[in-house]
């Protein structure tokens, strides 16, 4: 027991205290923290314009079709494009996605964490465009119609009524996807970004020892996560005030 | 079909279809500044759906609503002998109609040819050619009203009260005068809470709406609809969710304001309200006005057989 001990802080040393490889693993965290909160910012905006659009469709086909016009055209050729991102971006891995990215969209790019953030957070927002989208449709259907009795044309209304609900509605399971995305991100990799995995396999593959670098990225992940789901359950706590 | 009368809201022709299922079949009705019309009738008569539409929340399958003179809907190319004139449908019909009816004159030939093409609803929107359709789109730019600005003006309370469940009731009662008439945000607080005061809720400025009793929530959502100072109220059966006890509080509220003189149409199976307070009941069932009165004729001698039965099992 005290032999394994002793073997462990070596190993500690080893892994983290020489050549200051322990600042390998920070530079890493770091990255995987900057993916991952551009990406859900990219994401979350996609998502929110993408379901305006398909539950805009969706909630005025009947009546729209009828009048045919202009509008409606557009409308539904952007219900198209939408429709056609979603079962793409849904349809393929997120490590296709990325390498396609990277080695022949953005090939001549040299800037990889940009392209990994655009990748991460294209594919993130299908995922959330649903959920909005979900969240839209299950807000009151009163709600809406209260916003136009008062004279606030249907953007004033998905902005200063609708939206705000569905964020509340939805906050859990955007909370899930953003746990989702975290960890996505640790395919960055693939395309030579020294995320947190990477940073961790690399001293693997300098130390020749797996133990200790690799359940050090999976507790940091691991913290992360936690600590990002007390957050989200305190804001719950504070967006409840208004149901008493 | 322009500029006749005073009506603060004249409604021409109205028609509305769910599918097969005909909820409208032709109303035709004005409200004068300062009445209080009351619409009564059994569930499912359409009376709901006339309310909705005058406001646009259901858009009407044929007919017009008129604002203030200002047309709300789009053009009924039924309503303009103009428009029938001018569409393809009538150019073809034209001859041989005059082979059937060689006896009429030829004004006489044209009315009689725009009767039975808009009895037999014959126009086809889509194929009625340019000159018809430039014609509809003159009448419309010169007369219609922004839809977004009509509701500006026509405030309406529902039955589910629909207020903003993430807003407090100040911001429930404010952000539709700061956001769309761009009052300033001391100008709407002062005002809400005059309003609420004068509803008797001075102390639920910053409660929530899940916080307050459905009488409470009803009386909130007219003042926020107050707040806009609208030319007009709709009630689209105001106490019909609520608890028998909290009735009352709302029917004084609706009173108050019809005694300030506010313009109201109210859909509702409050029969002591009627009697009280309408200047004018209107009887719909089967998506036609039946009949329409004074409440005191309304209610001791009605005609209507439907109506007579209607009244014997309400009252």
């Amino acid at each position: 027991m005290k032999e394994w001990f002793s073997d462990l802080a070596g190993q500690f040393r080893l892994n983290f205290i020489d050549g200051d490889r322990w600042t390998w693993l920070l530079e890493g965290f770091k990255m995987t923290l900057i993916i991952t909160f551009f990406a859900t910012l990219i994401g979350i905006l996609i998502g929110v314009v993408i379901a305006t659009v398909r539950s805009t469709y969706d909630k005025n086909y009947e009546s729209m079709k009828k009048k045919g016009g202009i509008g409606f055209r557009i409308l539904s050729f952007f219900n198209k494009i939408c429709g056609l991102y979603l079962t793409v971006i849904r349809g393929t891995p997120v490590v296709v996605q990325l390498l396609i990215m990277y080695f022949i969209i953005f090939a001549s790019s040299t800037n990889s964490t940009m392209v990994a953030i655009a990748s991460f957070g294209i594919n993130s927002g299908a995922y959330v465009a649903e959920i909005f989208r979900g969240g839209i449709m299950s807000v009151d259907k009163g709600q809406f119609e209260a916003g136009r009795s008062l004279g606030f044309n249907y953007i004033q209304t998905m902005i200063h009524i609708i939206i705000p609900q569905m964020f509340k509605i939805v906050l859990p399971t955007l909370c899930n996807e953003f746990i989702v995305l975290l960890k996505e991100t640790s395919v960055a990799g693939y395309v030579g970004i020294r995320d947190l995995t990477k940073a961790g396999d690399l001293i693997r593959g300098r130390t020749f020892s797996a133990f200790m670098p690799l359940i050090a990225v999976a507790l940091i992940y691991l913290a992360v996560v936690i600590i990002f789901t007390k957050l989200v359950a305190r804001l719950e706590r504070r967006l409840r005030n208004s149901d008493h | 079909m322009t500029t006749d009368g005073n009506a603060l809201i004249r409604v021409d022709g109205l028609y509305k279809y769910f599918g097969s299922n005909k909820v409208l079949r032709g109303i035709s009705a004005e409200i004068d500044k300062g009445e209080v019309v009351v619409v009564i009738g059994p569930s499912g008569s359409g009376k709901s759906t006339f309310l909705r539409c005058l406001n646009l929340l259901e858009e009407p399958t044929y007919g017009e609503v008129w604002l203030e003179n200002r047309l709300v809907t789009p053009v009924d190319p039924y309503l303009h002998p103009e428009v029938i004139e001018k569409s393809k449908t009538f150019g073809k019909m034209l001859p041989s109609f005059g082979k059937e009816h060689p006896s009429l004159g030829e004004e006489e030939l044209k009315a009689a040819l725009i009767a039975e093409i808009k009895s037999k609803d014959l126009l086809n929107e889509k194929h009625e050619g340019k000159a018809c359709k430039a014609l509809m789109k003159q009448i419309y730019k010169e007369n219609s009203i922004n839809i977004n600005l009509a509701r500006q003006k026509i405030g309406m309370v529902f039955q589910q009260f629909n207020l903003f469940a993430n807003l407090t009731i100040l911001d429930n009662i404010t952000i539709a005068p700061m956001k769309l008439l761009g009052m300033g945000k001391k100008e709407a607080r002062e005002r809400a809470v005059d309003l609420l005061g004068r509803v008797g809720l001075p102390d639920k400025a910053d409660s929530y709406p899940s916080q307050l009793s459905g009488g409470q929530k009803q009386r909130v959502a007219i003042v926020r609809a107050l707040a806009m100072n609208p030319d007009v109220m709709l009630f689209d059966e105001p106490t019909s969710a609520l608890d028998p006890e909290m009735v009352g509080e709302v029917l004084d509220v609706m009173k108050e304001l019809a005694k300030q003189g506010m313009t109201m149409v109210v859909v509702t199976h409050e029969m002591g309200f009627a009697r009280e307070v309408g200047s004018r009941v209107m009887f719909i069932d089967e998506g036609v006005i039946m009949e329409e009165n004074t409440p005191d004729k309304f209610f001791s001698e009605p005609e209507n057989p439907r109506l007579r039965d209607f009244l014997s099992k309400v009252l």
